[in-house]
């Protein structure tokens, strides 16, 4: 990941620990770890694991007993807390829209109170409105309640990134929506983030959701422990021990076909195409054996060719996945 | 001479005495105003100190007024300075009552939300909190109107302003002449000050409360 060139900046937290007055063990304990710039690193846990408070102390909502955060090689610890909540976005399960104010003056917060001129705020607006793919002209001068719960959602993203915030802390934003916009947000998000290449911590307890989003998981235990920081691919080819597997379930192999995608195998271009099911080089392997399973055959058409059962199967060898990837540990 | 004669003859001073009526209270509400919702503001976090607000203005309510206004002619003497003084204690209950109400309803999302995207403390009181509990208060101060506009009658007892000198001074002297038509009209007078009061908090609900929380 070139660090140069992304939107996004670096994130390091070291040694973060944050100690409740009164209670015998830390909520966080000793935290350390490097969240590389421009990608989406996605904290998944249970309940309880202090996944969420390890957020909220990056942006010291929740101010941290000990240790130190870098964004961007700045300590922020030393930051006025506003001043550093005002260059990361956030958004959260609930929303938070201020039904008191229009969409459009929701969105225009933080640039307001960053000082921008009132044109430049207004054409920002529209920006945003349309980059999440609500019409400003139909949707800029309604009130929040008069939304549904997925375009709430999607002010709440266009609010987070009105100043083009390297960083955005999200918490489950997308927990609280029935499962079809969920999908249809998550896809509209990662569309997104790949324009975008933002810094993102994203939390949530859905691990069928850090596996779609993340370009990294940090699988946390209790105590905000990480039990294990990789790729999605590399978790699921190699949990590092019997409690990430537990997340995993038992379909591990099905989970890493869903992460490829047909166009990324190459197919054989002289095999014979008639008569046989399609897929789209977009879909996943996953539901490239789904076709092959329900049409009882062992082979698809797809754009470069066909693709075999032999050819999924070789992309399934967890070997595949072990070249080194920067970064990781 | 019958009532509507009376009134007519009287018009200036029953309209004088009407005038101050509305402008002592009008003056303590606002006092009240701003001293209920500051304290609101300062305990509605904290259940002991907002327990305490509550408690302590409630006190305030149970002191007989005639007691009160007496009592406070040693340290204010006579006239506008114990009514003032009364009338903002008898109207703090229900506006500090009510804001505390109304910004422990404020869903904690939307704070959570201001906070995290940079608004400072004080911001978010100012332009959100307060904002969206707005309704809630405002009910509270109308209540305390409606409370105090019957008790400054009684600072007539204290040589105070408003309509309340036309009726004692009527129930003084019952029996006499139009002593009966002084005391009635004073009377009707408040009840219209009260009608009037209300339709004015109508009007300033129907425009200060943001276009997003209406039904």
């Amino acid at each position: 990941m070139p660090d140069d060139i992304s939107d996004g900046v670096r994130i390091e937290l070291d040694g973060l620990t944050k100690r409740y007055p009164g209670q015998e063990v830390p909520a966080v304990d000793n935290v350390t770890m490097a969240i590389p710039a421009g990608e989406l690193v996605v904290f998944v846990g249970p309940s309880g694991c202090g996944k969420t408070t390890t957020m909220k102390m990056i942006n010291r909502l929740i101010e941290p007993t000990s240790g130190s955060i870098r964004i961007g090689g700045e300590d922020v610890l030393g930051m006025p807390p506003d001043q550093l909540r005002r260059r990361i976005g956030y958004v959260i399960q609930q929303i938070g829209l201020f039904p008191h104010l229009t969409v459009a003056q929701n969105v225009a917060l933080v640039p307001k109170l960053l000082g921008w001129p009132k044109a430049k705020v207004t054409a920002r607006v529209d920006e945003l409105l349309n980059l999440v793919g609500l019409d400003p002209a139909q949707f800029a001068g309604r009130h929040p309640r008069r939304l549904s719960g997925g375009q709430q959602q999607r002010v709440g993203v266009a609010r987070a990134l009105a100043a083009d915030p390297p960083v955005m802390l999200m918490d489950e934003p997308f927990g609280a929506t029935d499962p079809i916009t969920r999908e249809r947000l998550q896809n509209e998000f990662l569309r997104l983030q790949r324009e975008l290449r933002k810094t993102i911590i994203f939390v949530t307890h859905d691990f069928e959701e850090a596996l779609r989003l993340g370009d990294r998981i940090a699988v946390f235990r209790e105590r905000s422990r990480i039990a294990q920081y990789d790729t999605p691919a590399r978790i699921l080819a190699d949990p590092a021990d019997d409690y990430v597997a537990s997340f995993i379930g038992g379909d591990s192999t099905l989970k890493r076909l869903a992460l490829i995608s047909v166009g990324d195998l190459a197919a054989d271009p002289a095999a014979e195409v008639d008569g046989l099911p399609r897929v789209s080089a977009t879909a996943t392997l996953r539901e490239a054996l789904d076709v092959m399973v329900s049409h009882s055959t062992q082979q698809v058409a797809c754009d470069g060719g066909v693709l075999t059962y032999a050819a999924i199967c070789a992309a399934a060898e967890p070997a595949r996945e072990r070249e080194e990837v920067p970064g990781a540990r | 001479m019958t009532l509507s004669e009376y009134v007519s003859s009287r018009w200036d001073e029953l309209t004088q005495a009407a005038g101050q009526h509305a402008l002592v209270v009008a003056l303590s509400i606002l006092m009240a105003t701003l001293i209920g919702v500051g304290v609101g503001v300062l305990t509605y976090r904290r259940p002991r100190l907002a327990g305490l607000a509550t408690a302590a203005t409630a006190g305030f309510l149970t002191i007989p007024s005639f007691a009160l206004l007496g009592l406070l002619i040693p340290f204010l003497g006579l006239g506008w300075g114990p009514t003032l003084v009364a009338l903002v204690m008898y109207s703090l209950l229900p506006i500090v009552r009510n804001t505390i109400v109304g910004l422990r309803a404020v869903d904690p999302a939307v704070v959570e939300a201001g906070r995290g995207m940079g608004m400072s403390a004080a911001r978010v009181m100012a332009r959100v909190q307060l904002p969206l509990a707005w309704p809630v208060i405002l009910a509270g101060i109308r209540v305390s109107t409606q409370m105090i506009i019957g008790i400054a009658a009684i600072a007539a007892y204290v040589a105070g302003p408003g309509l309340g000198n036309q009726i004692f001074d009527g129930l003084a002297r019952l029996g006499s002449v139009n002593a009966l038509n002084a005391a009635l009209a004073g009377t009707l007078g408040v009840v219209v000050l009260a009608l009037a009061f209300d339709l004015f908090y109508l009007v300033v609900r129907l425009l200060t409360t943001p276009r997003g929380l209406r039904a």
